[in-house]
């Protein structure tokens, strides 16, 4: 492959941007839910 | 709702009044958003000698020669738009990409004998995206000669070189001649 | 206490043609609806992502002049294509946020501002780690990316705008004015390459002709723009919804707290209170 360490260097650029905004994305919504339900079952729904 | 179709209203005549000046500013500022000067534009209105600016345009074919300059690679070509042509005078390493039919962008200035010395060549890419195999066979069937224009419209040739094998090519080819045959 | 009084700002029913915007801007509406639909967009995004890149990458031909390097083109190009979309999407929350007051217009604005400006920051970094091999330059002061420089600090701007009043009402307005005065960029990044000359290319995929790219890689390309499409909005809907959750925290414990000083009563629910805060 041509070019390799640029290619990989784009991929890489793009893995951790991808999993970087996943991760907080997704334990700040789950950490979000816990908290609201151990406060208030109901409104946590 | 009034209240809520006032505000619309506002919004929308910023925006317009913000669109406007947006506009009348870049058209104003047009030649300094141009990137290069084109070979025509200099052959009209020549920067003085001595200011640099850049060059941009088509390598014209058949006009590159590689040379050696106290060592090292260096180049002459012409610069054309299909109206005027500039000759440029390079020392140094082209980019990968340089080639005939090639766009280019040189950054440098005029010499004396109206040739422009460049300091830095950029490869412009077009936007034509193709396997090797499709352009091989457009070339060998005389569809395409990449040194003296852009490729045929994609329509004729999304078809060719699935395979990476040579038979796929020629395979390709032959059936892009046909077609040619049946279409004329 | 009911839980549905604990919104800040309460929900008017609504009348006339805002009814039908009016119908997810209910939180607890937009958290069930949310949650009912994140996985089928989240999933589908991850696959197809992974599809479209694992294809670009190994199985796609290489370009018979950038060679492999062509396969950056399957990062670069639907990330600026999320550029140009979140920053659209921005401009759209921030006009339902001004004109109708939509109550959830602010909080998907404040979302949406990071993770667009993380997807342009992907593309310069992408463009760049072409341009280098290919032109010859890691940058150049062309009219496309200029403008989509100006993007980036756009969003940058818009983050920080609304992240600094005390009263996040008044953030949300300001980076509002902001984002809308901004998409003027939009236009300006789309047809700069065919205002002025550039370096940069312009459109292989348009509207009106066939896009001049091989099928096998426009497919591959269309696969992972369609999967970071998804991914894109997959993520913007989790924090959308993590904020809508943090908020009614906030207005929960908030709420418990002025009950709680006015009835000085339950010790134990204001330790409670008091060690989650």
């Amino acid at each position: 492959m041509t070019h390799l360490t640029y290619i990989i260097a784009a991929y890489g650029v793009f893995a951790v941007i991808a999993v970087w905004f996943s991760a907080t994305s997704w334990t700040r919504m789950t950490h979000a839910r816990k908290r609201l339900a151990a406060i208030d079952p109901r409104a946590s729904r | 709702m009034t209240r809520k179709r006032r505000r619309l209203v506002l919004v929308l005549a910023c925006g317009a009044g913000i669109g406007s000046a947006a506009a009348l500013a870049l058209s104003a500022f047009s030649d300094s958003v141009a990137f290069f000067v084109s070979p025509s534009e200099i052959a009209a209105k020549a920067p003085p000698p001595g200011r640099s600016f850049r060059l941009g345009g088509l390598v014209a074919q058949g006009s590159l020669t590689r040379l050696l300059d106290g060592g090292r690679p260096a180049a002459t070509f012409r610069v054309t738009d299909g109206r005027a042509t500039v000759t440029v005078h390079y020392v140094g390493i082209l980019p990968d990409l340089f080639r005939e039919g090639q766009g280019v962008v040189a950054l440098g200035e005029i010499a004396p004998d109206g040739s422009f010395r460049a300091e830095d060549v950029l490869a412009k890419h077009d936007e034509a995206y193709m396997p090797k195999e499709v352009a091989d066979a457009l070339k060998k069937s005389g569809h395409w000669n990449p040194a003296a224009g852009p490729p045929p419209p994609a329509s004729t040739w999304n078809t060719l070189g699935t395979g990476a094998t040579g038979t796929g090519a020629t395979g390709g080819a032959a059936s892009l001649a046909n077609s040619a045959k049946a279409g004329g | 206490m009911d839980a549905s009084t604990a919104f800040a700002p309460p929900v008017k029913p609504p009348s006339g043609g805002g009814r039908n915007l009016h119908r997810f801007a209910n939180p607890g509406r937009f958290l069930r609806l949310s949650g009912r639909v994140l996985p089928f967009v989240a999933l589908p995004g991850l696959v197809l992502t992974l599809a479209g890149l694992v294809w670009g990458l190994l199985f796609a031909p290489a370009d018979w002049q950038q060679g492999d390097a062509v396969r950056i083109m399957y990062v670069h190009v639907p990330a600026a294509w999320l550029a140009s979309a979140g920053y659209a999407a921005l401009a759209a929350c921030s006009l339902s946020s001004l004109v109708w007051r939509h109550p959830l217009a602010d909080l998907a604005a404040l979302e949406i501002g990071p993770v667009g400006a993380g997807a342009t920051a992907l593309c310069l970094a992408t463009g760049s780690l072409w341009g280098k091999p290919m032109w010859g330059a890691w940058w150049v002061w062309d009219a496309r990316l200029t403008s989509v420089l100006v993007l980036f600090f756009l969003y940058l701007g818009h983050i920080a705008l609304t992240r600094a009043f005390d009263d996040p009402a008044r953030g949300a307005r300001a980076g509002a004015i902001l984002a809308l005065v901004g998409a003027v960029d939009l236009p300006i990044i789309k047809f700069s390459v065919d205002w002025w000359n550039t370096l940069h290319q312009p459109a292989t995929i348009t509207l009106t002709g066939a896009p001049t790219m091989y099928l096998g890689m426009l497919w591959p390309l269309f696969l992972s723009a369609l999967g970071m499409t998804l991914g894109f909005v997959a993520i913007v809907l989790a924090r959308t919804r993590a904020a809508v959750m943090e908020r009614r925290l906030r207005t929960l414990l908030a709420t418990r707290a002025r009950q709680e000083a006015g009835q000085e009563a339950g010790q134990e629910a204001g330790q409670e209170a008091g060690g989650i805060a």
